[in-house]
């Protein structure tokens, strides 16, 4: 058979042509290059960078890490330097004494990648050009709120706005994104903004374009060769020559590409992965050194219900179906144990636990639930060392012994599960029990459909079907629905009883809680049927809420009372519980420190490793190359 | 003569009926789904960064003008006959205002090099042994390759794909499991081409081995069958060469019912591509199909199940033209 | 029957074959309701536990004996196989019968409908049709969506073979005698299609079952319920490969393999039992 001695001819020489290019980043020097996932995955739409329009081309990119810039930046961990840092902005925002004007002084000595200086121009232009343009994405919030922006000279700017508003500079301070500022000497010369594709982009950031797939699946950005003149220089010089943001398929191919030393950066994959990588190399480290490895994201996975439903209007019915859940059993289903428990409505992350879970663990542990028939404390305040317990026999070193550690890995206490309670909460709520199901007060199966987002977020999924698992075992028909596509524009349409997402999200390092919940307050609530805008995708609302809330308004962002009212709202959220507070999104960011070290980890918090935080572009500065030491 | 135009007026006639019925379905289809796209980009902007209330509003409202999504059922359906007429996609909602022709353009080339080439390799292959195995039927290594393309055939597509992942990806890391080319690459010259191929090779590898059964067994019956006819015994008692016996009077008698498979199956690729492009992260139609999909950007689904429909049915068409003037006996009945 | 059956044993490797295989996918199958633990339910027992005396199969990431996962899931799969092999197997019986007896307009507009469903392409609209029903998206809802579009090309087989009897003087006879439509189509014509039927019924049961897998998969079916491809999804979801819990995805993917195999040797001695020369007419029939 001569045709099988050309295949194997064909077959070595392949193989011999495969080693000799080995991994690689084709011409690229692959030790000044870091490769990190994007987790967006493909971009439909590649050459689109004008990150301006909404849902246009990738953003995550490295487009608002490396590329954009704006006026200021909340850490959600620590911080480089404090966990404000002005970025554009020279300074922290000035308001009038009635929040009616916000002044803006500018830093000197920022330069565009294609050498024009970075003026109040920029800034007065970007508001300007989106308010005509409401398409924008942040042409709305623009139009609401002002009223005329000017620029008395070349490094201030000042804001008239509409109406009160402590919290406008929000808009301009990121965290995962904000307003990005437009180079306005590129678009003043387009027609139409909204059309124009913005390829290449010129950047403010400490970085620049240079090169992309025309399939969307990777991009690679260069340092500036002036690099000084970008705001991020205050931090020192930005360790990778090249960046690329690439699409690395589904979690075991990411754990395969780190493992095989051709992806730095994997943003986030399945736990299992993580173990994976933990016992077979090395050179990965997650944001803990030991379990749970994670970053937790400042978001709060919940159990979301929708309060124009019934029987989840009712508070008992919230109780009740929160004293059935074990924490440790969904804690192991989804995290396989390396999730950081919450109680309560706020994200045990960043620096929250010196904002509010220490100074509220009192006050939970002497909290009283009154079932009517008797009154018990339900918060267990040793569930996360219990956890820690139970991991300890498989996972041994990597679990934390130090309570303190744990507490801020695996987390403080939660609700102790109690069905002799919920029976009596439901049972004052008229539920009945027929045999082994339970009945709602018009005599229908008690039944919950519990919607999730199947592969689109698979820990949170596996957390769905733990708890709607639980729900069963007490006598509730409930059972989960998968719902990849499309998820939060469902839940926001409030077609839903019950679904596993988050409607709390702060920023991390600072205690205000405005970030969500402003829009909390009964004034943007929807009659059901109609979009709720978020992020009040429970649809609550309390008296008590918006009266914490309209305070919140009146006080400046860095009152100390911001953290008085927050420990108010959660308070309220704990005896009302509109959503069942589960856990931190945590991220299992791996970094392989093969080629590059000094990634931030929680013994050096300096900033967010999630890849697709704008926040990140801190992470550069401290990067070093590992084969230059 | 006149009856073969006659026969292909009424074929094309039933061409074009198809494809309307078909576009219609998949209009019907797409237009059902309850996916928004300008809720899918809103909810791309408030999920993660700021999001107040009061911008949700405005945003909805300028989006929709901006889609073209305004205006009555009926208006939309004229529309988009209208576009359609003159081979005009409309803008992708998803990638908004990219026309929906250039990100289809964008796709087609890796999908039809990577599942034109596949199918035709495993359908030279397959009819080739299939062939030989019809007409030396004692030759022990022939048998085992019946024996291995018959258990190989039934299996589903995902299954074949995900062995070869699992075993060349992972077990024996040998081969790229994603992508098309290497990225940075030179996309001119020898290292581009040849990257691309080495991309390829697991994608069109799993495409082969799922094809060559049904071609290998479909062949070799009709060879088997052949070899019977009494032209074959003649032959070879005339002292023909056995080689020259099999290639100009059985294969090439065989192949004109494997060619209408042929044509069939290159109509048919776009079935195949969405589940190789998903295991193996290829680029191409079936990537751009499911995230369009996830988008709700039915413009572009639109654009590019009417791609496919034409497609297929083109290729029966061509068949169904072609047929008569190969087999006159189809022709005159 | 019986004695056929012995017959195709003794004489049939492939028939042989393929019973043994189907025979041990059923007694699998059957074994489920012999499951000492409930069904949908996880963290019944110790996770990520490799092959053992205790547990055969090993154990899944999620706390589930894979032994009798397994069962289940293949019994919902060989259901869910057989509901729309018989549904599709209806409507392409009803389809071909018809348009091959009445012939003329009713026979090309059945046609043109049918020659519709082919060209539409099968996998992006199943993928639709799971966007389009979102809640009401059910396994029975599936089974229905498949066998919608399962029939065309069987139909247009049956059809072939009802044209060549409608030329055949006992359907002359039996018009002359006064029989209905309905009568002659169902006394006269239906057995001479019924061994195609079921021949096709075997395969039409493989491309469904593939079909499930593949949709499952990619998690565009109900994940709750088990199958083999709801098995596998979530042996993905948990990185089962890169975890090495290996078992998670061997056995299924042997066992639907099995699955396949069997069928398909089953459809093609009977093919060979019934008509040597059927899949040629078969190959006709497509074009």
């Amino acid at each position: 058979m001569r045709i099988m001695q050309v295949l194997a001819f064909f077959a070595s020489a392949w193989l011999v042509a495969q080693s000799a290019l080995a991994q690689g980043i084709s011409n690229l020097p692959r030790e000044e290059t870091i490769i990190i996932e994007n987790p967006q995955g493909t971009i439909t739409n590649p050459p689109w960078f004008n990150i301006w329009m909404v849902a246009r081309g990738g953003n995550s990119t490295g487009l608002q890490q490396l590329g954009m810039d704006t006026l200021w930046y909340i850490d959600p961990d620590a911080g480089i330097d404090g966990v404000w840092d002005n970025s554009l902005a020279a300074d922290k925002p000035q308001y009038n004494a009635d929040f009616t004007e916000m002044t803006v002084k500018l830093r000197d000595g920022i330069f565009w990648s294609d050498g024009v200086e970075f003026t109040a121009d920029d800034v007065v232009f970007t508001v300007q050009t989106q308010m005509k343009n409401p398409s924008m994405i942040w042409g709305p919030v623009f139009l609401a709120s002002v009223d005329t922006v000017t620029a008395p000279d070349k490094r201030t700017v000042v804001f008239k706005l509409k109406r009160p508003n402590s919290r406008f500079h929000a808009t301009f301070t990121v965290r995962w994104n904000a307003a990005w500022i437009m180079p306005k000497h590129v678009f003043e010369k387009v027609e139409d903004p909204t059309k124009f594709d913005f390829n290449p982009p010129v950047t403010i950031g400490p970085y620049k374009l240079h090169s992309f797939d025309p399939n969307g699946k990777w991009y690679i950005w260069e340092k500036r060769e002036d690099w000084q003149r970008t705001s991020l220089a205050r931090h020192g010089e930005p360790g990778p020559k090249y960046a690329a943001y690439i699409d690395p398929g589904p979690p075991d191919k990411r754990v395969i590409l780190q493992l095989n030393h051709q992806l730095d950066i994997i943003h986030d994959t399945s736990p299992e992965g993580v173990f994976t990588l933990v016992k077979q190399s090395p050179t990965s480290q997650g944001w803990f050194k030991g379990f749970p490895y994670a970053h937790p994201d400042p978001t709060l996975p919940a159990v979301l219900f929708n309060h124009q439903v019934k029987p989840f209007d009712n508070p008992d019915v919230r109780w009740a179906l929160a004293l059935l859940i074990d924490i440790k059993a969904v804690s192991m289903a989804s995290y396989r144990g390396a999730a950081t428990i919450s109680a309560i409505g706020v994200p045990p992350t960043g620096l929250y636990g010196k904002y509010y879970f220490d100074p509220m663990e009192d006050w939970l542990k002497n909290f009283e639930i009154d079932t009517g028939k008797s009154k018990y404390k339900p918060y267990d305040p040793t569930v996360g060392q219990q956890i820690a317990e139970m991991l300890r026999p498989s996972m041994g070193e990597q679990i934390p012994t130090d309570p303190k550690e744990i507490a801020k890995a695996i987390g403080r206490g939660w609700w102790k599960p109690n069905p002799e309670a919920a029976t009596q909460l439901l049972e004052r709520a008229g539920f009945t029990k027929q045999g082994d199901q339970w009945l709602k007060p018009d005599g229908t199966p008690f039944s919950i459909t519990l919607l999730v987002e199947g592969d689109q977020r698979p820990v949170m999924t596996r957390a769905g079907t733990m708890i709607v698992q639980q729900w069963r075992q007490f006598g509730i028909a409930a059972k989960t629905q998968a719902y990849p596509s499309d998820f939060f524009p469902r839940v926001e349409s409030g077609d839903f009883e019950t679904a596993i997402g988050w409607s709390v999200e702060t920023w991390g390092g600072h205690p205000d809680l405005s970030f969500f919940l402003d829009s909390w307050h009964s004034e943007f609530l929807k009659p059901r049927g109609e979009r709720q805008p978020p992020r009040n995708r429970q649809r609550w609302t309390h008296p008590e809420l918006d009266k914490i809330i309209e305070e919140i308004r009146t006080i400046d962002f860095d009152d100390p009372k911001v953290q008085e009212l927050g420990q108010e709202y959660i308070k309220l959220a704990v005896r009302e519980m509109p959503i069942i507070p589960l856990m931190s999104y945590n991220v299992f960011t791996m970094m392989d420190t093969t080629y590059w070290t000094g990634y931030p980890s929680a013994d050096d918090p300096y900033t967010n490793p999630v890849p697709n935080w704008a926040n990140t572009k801190y992470m550069f500065v401290r990067l070093k190359a590992a084969k230059a030491q | 003569m006149r009856t073969y135009a006659l026969y292909l007026v009424r074929r094309f006639a039933q061409f074009i009926l198809v494809v309307f019925i078909g576009i219609n379905i998949a209009y019907l289809i797409t237009h059902l789904t309850p996916v928004d796209p300008v809720e899918q980009a809103i909810s791309s902007v408030t999920m993660f960064g700021q999001s107040s209330p009061e911008m949700v509003e405005v945003m909805r409202k300028t989006l929709r003008e901006l889609y073209g999504l305004e205006g009555s059922a009926w208006e939309q359906y004229v529309s988009f006959w209208r576009r359609m007429a003159t081979g005009d996609f409309g803008p992708s909602l998803s990638a908004f205002p990219t026309p929906v022709s250039t990100l289809i353009w964008q796709a087609l080339p890796w999908t039809l090099g990577l599942l034109v080439s596949s199918t035709l390799i495993a359908w030279i292959v397959g009819n080739f042994l299939g062939g030989l195995a019809g007409y030396y039927r004692k030759n022990s290594l022939l048998k085992a390759l019946g024996i291995l393309a018959m258990s190989l055939q039934p299996i589903p597509y995902y299954i074949v794909a995900f062995i070869l992942l699992v075993v060349f990806g992972f077990l024996w890391p040998v081969l790229p499991i994603s992508g098309g080319a290497e990225m940075n690459i030179d996309r001119q010259g020898f290292a581009f081409a040849a990257s691309i191929v080495k991309h390829s090779i697991l994608p069109a590898l799993s495409l082969v081995l799922v094809g060559l059964g049904a071609w290998f067994i479909g062949m070799r019956s009709l060879v088997s069958n052949i070899v019977t006819e009494d032209y074959v015994t003649y032959a070879e008692l005339g002292g023909v060469d056995r080689r020259r016996i099999l290639f100009s009077y059985v294969m090439r008698n065989a192949l004109s019912p494997q060619l209408t498979g042929l044509a069939l199956s290159l109509g048919a690729i776009f079935n195949g591509a969405i589940i190789t492009e998903f295991v193996f992260g290829y680029p191409g139609m079936g990537t751009l199909l499911v995230r369009a999909v996830n988008a709700g950007d039915y413009s572009l689904v639109l654009g590019i199940t009417s791609v496919s429909i034409i497609a297929v049915a083109s290729a029966i068409l061509v068949i169904d033209i072609i047929y008569p003037l190969l087999d006159p006996r189809v022709a005159r009945s | 029957m019986m004695k056929t059956v012995r017959d195709l044993f003794r004489y049939n490797l492939e028939f042989a074959l393929g019973a043994i295989l189907i025979l041990i996918v059923f007694g699998f199958a059957a074994a489920s309701f012999f499951s000492p633990y409930p069904p949908m339910d996880s963290y019944v027992v110790a996770p990520d536990v490799p092959p053992s005396w205790a547990y055969p199969f090993g154990t899944n990431s999620r706390g589930q004996d894979v032994f009798w996962q397994l069962t289940l899931a293949i019994r919902n799969s060989l259901l869910f196989g057989l509901s729309v092999a018989l549904m599709s197997r209806i409507l392409s019986l009803l389809i071909g019968l018809v348009a091959g007896y009445a012939g003329g307009i009713t026979d090309r507009i059945l046609m043109t409908i049918n020659d519709t469903f082919v060209v539409i392409p099968l996998f992006p609209i199943l993928v639709l049709f799971f966007f389009m029903m979102r809640d009401n998206m059910s396994w029975p809802m599936l089974a229905v969506a498949m066998a919608s579009l399962g029939w065309p090309y069987d139909a247009r087989l049956i059809r072939s073979v009802a044209l060549s009897l409608r030329t055949r003087e006992f359907t002359a006879m039996s018009v002359f005698s006064g029989m209905s439509t309905r009568q002659i189509l169902v006394e006269e014509h239906l057995p001479y299609v019924l061994p195609i039927v079921f021949s096709t019924t075997l395969n039409n049961m493989n491309w469904s079952i593939g079909l499930e897998v593949t949709l499952s998969v990619i998690g565009f079916t109900n994940i709750e319920t088990p199958t083999i491809g709801t098995m596998i999804y979530w042996a993905n979801q948990h990185t089962a490969m890169v975890a090495g819990v290996w078992w998670w995805i061997l056995f299924p993917v042997v066992l639907v393999i099995m699955t396949f195999l069997g069928l398909y040797l089953l459809s093609v001695s009977m093919n060979e039992y019934i008509d040597p020369r059927s899949r040629l007419t078969r190959m006709g029939g497509q074009a």
